[in-house]
């Protein structure tokens, strides 16, 4: 941190540094988002704005979750929406029974805290599946063969999706089970829009979640052994870190973080067996943008492309926020295979 | 091997051998052809005689003709075509929306399906010619994708999801000729595939699956073979599109979704990867057993396609050659058991 290079970096040249990162691909991307952010502020007013910041954050979260599967295990998971999935549905059975208790015994402050804990069930709920999943299904595949493991984990993932849709839907049915709201207060004023306690509190949790995750990453051990397994895997373990408790971990953490985000936007998906389909292509749309396994540009990547969906559905019309996207994502895929962010990531060109 | 063997067949001129190396292009043995030949008559047998066993017998029929297609690309170049049913979907709408709109007859439309699909298919082939493994899977899954939301989307042309009456293949309410048109498309595509592998196209198609790079040294052109596979295999998912369009009469959106194609990738990985044949052959007992499945425990929606993705990652796990390594190796065991019988000096 404090040596000698690092302070003369940072005393003359950050003016070029932040020229250098600006007129980088990522860098043009921010800009450019920014731009259309403001441009799309002045022209519709900044409800569009405010739309796209409150759940950029939770597809942040998704697409992080889905990079780091991707960059620790070299997993492309097909079956993190249906983590997003389970997220809404235990957050949905936690709550809503927990409501009605509290409509026959009203409690303020209990009112203000049950949906946390409709929250942290869904984050508890997912990170036991991701164990699962790990213990059940890609352990069990990797101690027999690594052989294109990409493509086989890949259909793994695929066969894991299958079962668990299909598996709610024969336990808990295909019904719509949402509620209207988190918190039943008035709204929130800011810049002249109203914004529901609901979708504050995401954003608020979002952000938090984010930099825990952050520094999680850079700076606990754990989160250093992790970046360092995504970095080179046999030199990992050369220095001695448990791979199979790493990857344990990872899986573990990515699907609590999709389960946090599926259980937090309960009122604007209510759970039914196949909601997880919509995150899992905006998450994967955020991940090609940015580059496999870039967790830092995923983080960034989940606002652009909320911006994207929120501008397509306003200006070109509801149902074609999906279209655009993925046709951007296709181009972004043609001409920079490894995402606008840049991405290294060990085994990506394996086949 | 089998080229080795297939040439030194073709130059004895004598006729039965001719016959043989004709067979074997083709890929029939006799234990398949006496399939084909029960397949044909099973009709006819009393429990498939009735109309809803037919109805079933005609989706296996479907799938199993989908499973090849899709088994082409997959068990051969590598490359996971995950859009897969978006290409049916783009048959199936040509041809539909020529019969609705020109009254094209479905007999010529579903081969300008067959047409649009392969056009669409050497487009995605193209697209995804720099990329390599999953980041083609991506790429066809996102084009499956926009092309599902722009069937979804282009109300004034398709009716989004209130979906497509589409003229079927004859007045007739019985099901019976369509088994035998989806029968004749599904040997068909497997005759036709099974050619091409078994040419010298096909043991092109297999070095570029296992190692890209190798292949090109030794003189294979990667870009030609991969859009070549991708183009013949989108060309008859759409004319199979074709066949859906016109015998179930209505046409929505949700031929082109994904768990259609995942659907087909489960029948031809439990089948058995690069056997063309393995994938149709299980896709009978399969699809009979899980409608039957569907039909008997109507109170569990959906345990049939847990049962799908069970068996899915139980043989991605356990078994990744599927049913037809079972049937080999089980065919190896019993030829090295009549060898031993046959001589028993021979030790090994």
């Amino acid at each position: 941190m404090d040596s000698p290079q690092e302070r003369t970096r940072t005393q003359l040249g950050w003016v070029t540094g932040l020229t250098r990162s600006l007129t980088s691909a990522a860098g043009i991307t921010i800009l450019i988002a920014i731009g259309v952010a403001i441009v799309a502020t002045i022209d519709t007013g900044p409800f569009v704005l405010v739309n796209s910041i409150v759940t950029g954050g939770m597809w942040a979260l998704m697409a992080a979750g889905l990079s780091l599967v991707f960059g620790v295990m070299n997993i492309v998971n097909f079956a993190h929406g249906e983590l997003f999935m389970i997220g809404t549905l235990v957050a949905y059975l936690v709550f809503k029974p927990l409501t009605e208790y509290l409509n026959q015994n009203p409690s303020r402050f209990l009112t203000l805290i049950s949906p946390f804990a409709g929250i942290i069930a869904a984050v508890i709920v997912g990170a036991v599946v991701g164990v699962v999943m790990e213990k059940l299904v890609f352990y069990q595949l990797r101690k027999r063969t690594k052989e294109q493991w990409i493509m086989n984990s890949f259909l793994l993932t695929v066969g894991i999706s299958v079962i668990i849709i299909n598996g709610t839907q024969m336990i808990w049915g295909a019904d719509f089970k949402g509620i209207p709201h988190y918190w039943d207060l008035p709204g929130l004023h800011f810049l002249g829009v109203s914004i529901s306690v609901d979708r504050a509190v995401v954003f608020v949790l979002g952000i938090l979640t984010m930099a825990v995750f952050w520094y999680f990453l850079r700076r606990t051990r754990t989160g250093r052994a992790i970046r360092a397994v995504s970095q080179d895997e046999t030199g990992s373990l050369m220095v001695g870190i448990d791979l199979n408790r790493i990857q344990v971990l990872t899986l573990a953490l990515s699907s609590a973080l999709a389960a946090l985000a599926g259980g937090s936007l309960l009122f604007l998906f209510p759970s039914y067996p196949t909601v997880g389909l919509k995150p899992l292509y905006i998450a994967w749309y955020i991940v090609i943008l940015v580059g496999m396994g870039n967790v830092a540009g995923a983080l960034v990547g989940g606002f652009i492309v909320a911006l994207l969906q929120t501008l397509t559905s306003f200006y070109i019309g509801p149902g074609w926020e999906d279209v655009i996207p993925t046709a951007i994502v296709m181009v972004i895929l043609l001409i920079k295979p490894s995402g606008l962010f840049g991405s290294v990531v060990k085994g990506i060109h394996e086949q | 091997m089998e080229t080795t063997e297939t040439a030194s067949v073709r130059e004895s001129s004598d006729f039965s051998s001719r016959i043989r190396y004709l067979a074997s292009m083709l890929g029939i043995s006799p234990l398949g052809l006496a399939t084909i030949v029960v397949l044909l008559l099973l009709p006819f047998i009393p429990p498939f005689n009735q109309e809803h066993l037919l109805r079933w017998l005609i989706g296996a029929a479907l799938i199993a003709a989908q499973a090849i297609a899709f088994d082409f690309t997959t068990g051969y170049i590598s490359v996971v075509n995950f859009g897969f049913a978006a290409f049916l979907g783009v048959g199936a709408y040509t041809s539909a929306l020529l019969a609705v709109n020109f009254g094209i007859t479905p007999w010529l439309g579903i081969f300008a399906g067959a047409a649009f699909a392969a056009v669409l298919g050497l487009l995605t082939g193209i697209l995804t010619l720099r990329l390599r493994g999953i980041f083609v899977a991506l790429m066809s899954w996102f084009v499956g994708l926009a092309l599902l939301g722009l069937a979804r989307n282009l109300v004034n042309i398709t009716r989004g999801p209130l979906g497509l009456n589409t003229p079927t293949f004859l007045e007739t309410s019985s099901n019976m000729p369509y088994f035998y048109i989806i029968v004749v498309m599904m040997l068909f595509t497997y005759f036709v595939l099974r050619w091409v592998t078994n040419s010298h196209i096909g043991l092109a198609f297999k070095a570029i699956g296992q190692n890209i790079d190798a292949a090109r040294a030794s003189g294979v052109n990667p870009t030609y073979y991969r859009v070549f596979n991708f183009t013949l295999s989108c060309a008859f998912a759409g004319w199979l599109g074709g066949f859906y369009a016109h015998y179930y009469g209505i046409l929505t959106p949700q031929i082109m979704l994904t768990a259609k194609t995942v659907e087909v990738l489960a029948i031809a990985y439990v089948g058995g990867r690069g056997s063309i044949w393995g994938g149709a052959f299980v896709a009978f007992p399969f699809i009979f057993f899980f409608e039957w499945l569907r039909s008997s425990l109507s109170d569990l929606p959906g345990l049939h396609l847990v049962l799908y993705g069970l068996l899915l990652i139980l043989v991605m796990i356990f078994y990744p050659g599927g049913f037809a390594q079972l049937y080999y190796s089980l065919r190896d065991r019993w030829r090295a058991r009549r060898e031993r019988a046959g001589e028993t000096s021979a030790a090994d």
